[in-house]
């Protein structure tokens, strides 16, 4: 019990925190319940809102919910909270009731309202200017300029993300969840060789034969790495470099050849 | 690019507002007018998705294979929308004669609003730390003809993630992306926000009219609001609304922005007596909750339980009040698709 609240208090402030949109909710419902006089609409547009409330609240409909959408997600039961209806809804009811320049006054009032009680969201730092019609990171366009098609790579962390949104023909040794995934813990060589190339300094001893064993026929890794050991001494040469990340290849590979591993 | 956003923006609008003539033709619901058609068709498209793609994932069929099936059940549907070209001369007759009407403060606001977050997210970009599975997924489907027997993320053959096998929302994109000739990475990031959030406040529209529907101003009012929530809605990451800007071509974003709102309007259709039509709870509007609750059910796995559960709470609060034991019992045929699918889910992932 005491989990459930934490989490529900934990996703709600996650929700409504740092900003005035609850308040403003439920000042909404209490106006459309208050002034609607069609009975469907103060229940569908007013009270609703209260009832997803309460049942997000309620332990006995909460942790059946939690139950089925997981634990991590239960928030999303707020999705169900029409927001962008109830409070539009509150001060149209207020203009209805007015004519001429009042409108205007609450269509100014309602803005400036929503957006003194919101927070900009086209305002965030996580927007950035798009370099590509991609849209993903530029270094990962450059990287993806300079390997070949249809191979198989083992790639930085900084890159896994999006290298196969650019040329999904590039199979990669691992993806994000390479450790954990669905709750199981993943080892065998591919975990050995993620946990190897996280260090600063790359011990090229171990990481190059178990790499070509398993077919990476290119590694890309951060220009920041070092290296302790000589990657011609087992089979890899620089095939090429960016501003932020140095490629390189197994000496077997040919132009052209279709290295990708899992493929039919 | 541009070509290819028009040419998209027009396949996607067009064949839609077709779809949903013949749609409406059939659920007998007439002089609902472009918007209804656009959004209604784009609903049936989505839930004749989920009916198509599911057992030709089950069944290992190949992404062309679904292509051709998918584009021939859609075109077979804009064919019987050319059919009602009575209603659409009729419906743009109108159009022209009360365009006037669409242009008060609230609507020009709204407009400007939404031109601009389509101006500052063409010109942007969010990284979305899942589109590594979800885009990918769309990638793998045209470039290895393989749905979802691909793991998504680095290209490994391997057995489906069971939690997502009814809801492959990615697969319609990735089926645009091969209609117009682009990489699903490029229709994902750069053409479809231009298609959904028109989308989004196309439905912020219908409820607009369904609620104001003898004034324009008001109409044009609470369209300026809607739009301004999503613009300025707390809570960048968990919050509903705040997925149109951040991330509008992922399913679940697009199943809390266009689809539990279309679900309100639905709902509003069958309960709500003072609407344009005049009637109210018709079959056809019951069949058009029914759909939209289906074509929830692509968009996201949480569309297979949020939609029945917002339908279910929404009816049984309207259905206490007709006080009507029938009203209640339409109400839940509406939800079966997805019950249906709910437990199917379950017994996939247990």
């Amino acid at each position: 019990m005491q989990d459930f609240f934490e989490i529900a208090r934990t996703d709600f402030l996650a929700t409504f925190e740092g900003a005035w949109m609850f308040p403003l909710l439920m000042a909404a419902s209490a106006l459309i319940l208050w002034r609607e006089k069609d009975w469907v609409r103060k229940l569908l547009l007013g009270a609703l809102p209260l009832l997803f409330l309460l049942l997000y609240w309620c332990p006995l409909t909460g942790m059946v919910f939690m139950k089925l959408l997981g634990e991590n997600v239960y928030w999303r039961i707020l999705w169900l909270i029409l927001l962008a209806a109830t409070v539009p809804y509150s001060f149209c009811l207020l203009a209805g009731s007015l004519r001429g320049y009042a409108r205007y006054g609450v269509l100014a009032a309602g803005l400036l309202a929503i957006g003194l009680c919101g927070t900009p969201l086209l305002a965030s730092t996580e927007f950035q200017a798009s370099t590509n019609v991609y849209k993903i990171p530029q270094n990962v366009v450059a990287v993806c300029d300079l390997l070949p098609g249809n191979i198989h790579a083992l790639v930085s962390n900084r890159l896994m993300p999006y290298i196969r949104m650019y040329d999904p023909t590039i199979t990669l040794e691992y993806g994000r969840n390479i450790l954990v995934y669905n709750g199981r813990e993943a080892n065998g060589p591919q975990a050995e060789l993620y946990l190897a190339t996280q260090s600063e300094e790359i011990d090229v001893s171990f990481v190059a034969p178990l790499a070509k064993s398993e077919g990476c026929t290119f590694l890309v890794f951060s220009n920041s790495r070092t290296y302790d050991g000589d990657w011609e001494d087992y089979g890899y040469r620089e095939y090429g470099r960016t501003e932020e990340f140095t490629i390189f290849a197994d000496t077997d590979y040919e132009e052209g050849q279709d290295t990708r591993k899992w493929e039919e | 690019m541009r070509l290819e956003i028009l040419l998209t923006a027009l396949l996607f609008f067009g064949g839609t507002i077709l779809s949903g003539y013949a749609l409406r033709r059939v659920l007998k619901l007439q002089g609902e007018g472009f918007l209804f058609s656009a959004v209604s068709g784009t609903m049936l498209w989505w839930a004749l998705m989920e009916v198509i793609l599911v057992p030709m994932t089950m069944r290992f069929a190949s992404f062309q294979s679904f292509v051709y099936l998918y584009g021939a059940a859609v075109l077979l549907l804009c064919v019987a929308g050319l059919f009602c070209w009575k209603d659409i001369v009729e419906d743009a007759r109108l159009f022209c004669a009360d365009w006037k009407k669409y242009v008060t403060p609230g609507h020009v606001v709204a407009l400007a609003l939404i031109a601009y977050q389509l101006w500052f997210i063409h010109h942007h970009m969010y990284l979305e730390w899942d589109d590594t599975y979800y885009v990918n997924l769309a990638n793998e489907a045209v470039y290895s003809d393989k749905i979802y027997w691909v793991y998504p993320e680095t290209g490994a053959m391997a057995d489906f993630d069971k939690r997502y096998v009814l809801s492959l929302w990615p697969i319609f994109y990735a089926w645009l992306s091969k209609l117009i000739g682009v990489i699903p990475t490029i229709m994902a990031h750069t053409i479809l926000p231009w298609l959904m959030i028109p989308l989004a406040y196309m439905v912020y529209g219908l409820l607009g009219r369904r609620l104001f529907p003898k004034d324009a101003g008001l109409r044009g009012m609470f369209l300026a609001f809607a739009v301004m929530m999503h613009l300025f809605m707390s809570g960048e990451h968990t919050a509903g609304l705040t997925f149109l800007s951040i991330t509008p071509w992922v399913g679940k974003g697009l199943l809390a922005t266009v689809l539990i709102p279309m679900l309100l309007f639905c709902v509003l259709r069958t309960a709500d007596g003072q609407g344009q039509a005049g009637k109210s709870g018709s079959f056809g509007d019951w069949l058009l909750l029914g759909i939209t609750g289906l074509g929830g059910c692509l968009l996201s796995s949480m569309g297979i339980m949020l939609s029945p559960l917002f339908v279910g709470a929404a009816v049984f609060l309207a259905a206490v009040q007709k006080r009507s034991v029938p009203y209640l019992l339409k109400g839940a045929a509406a939800c079966v698709p997805c019950v249906l699918l709910g437990i199917y889910y379950i017994y996939l992932t247990r």
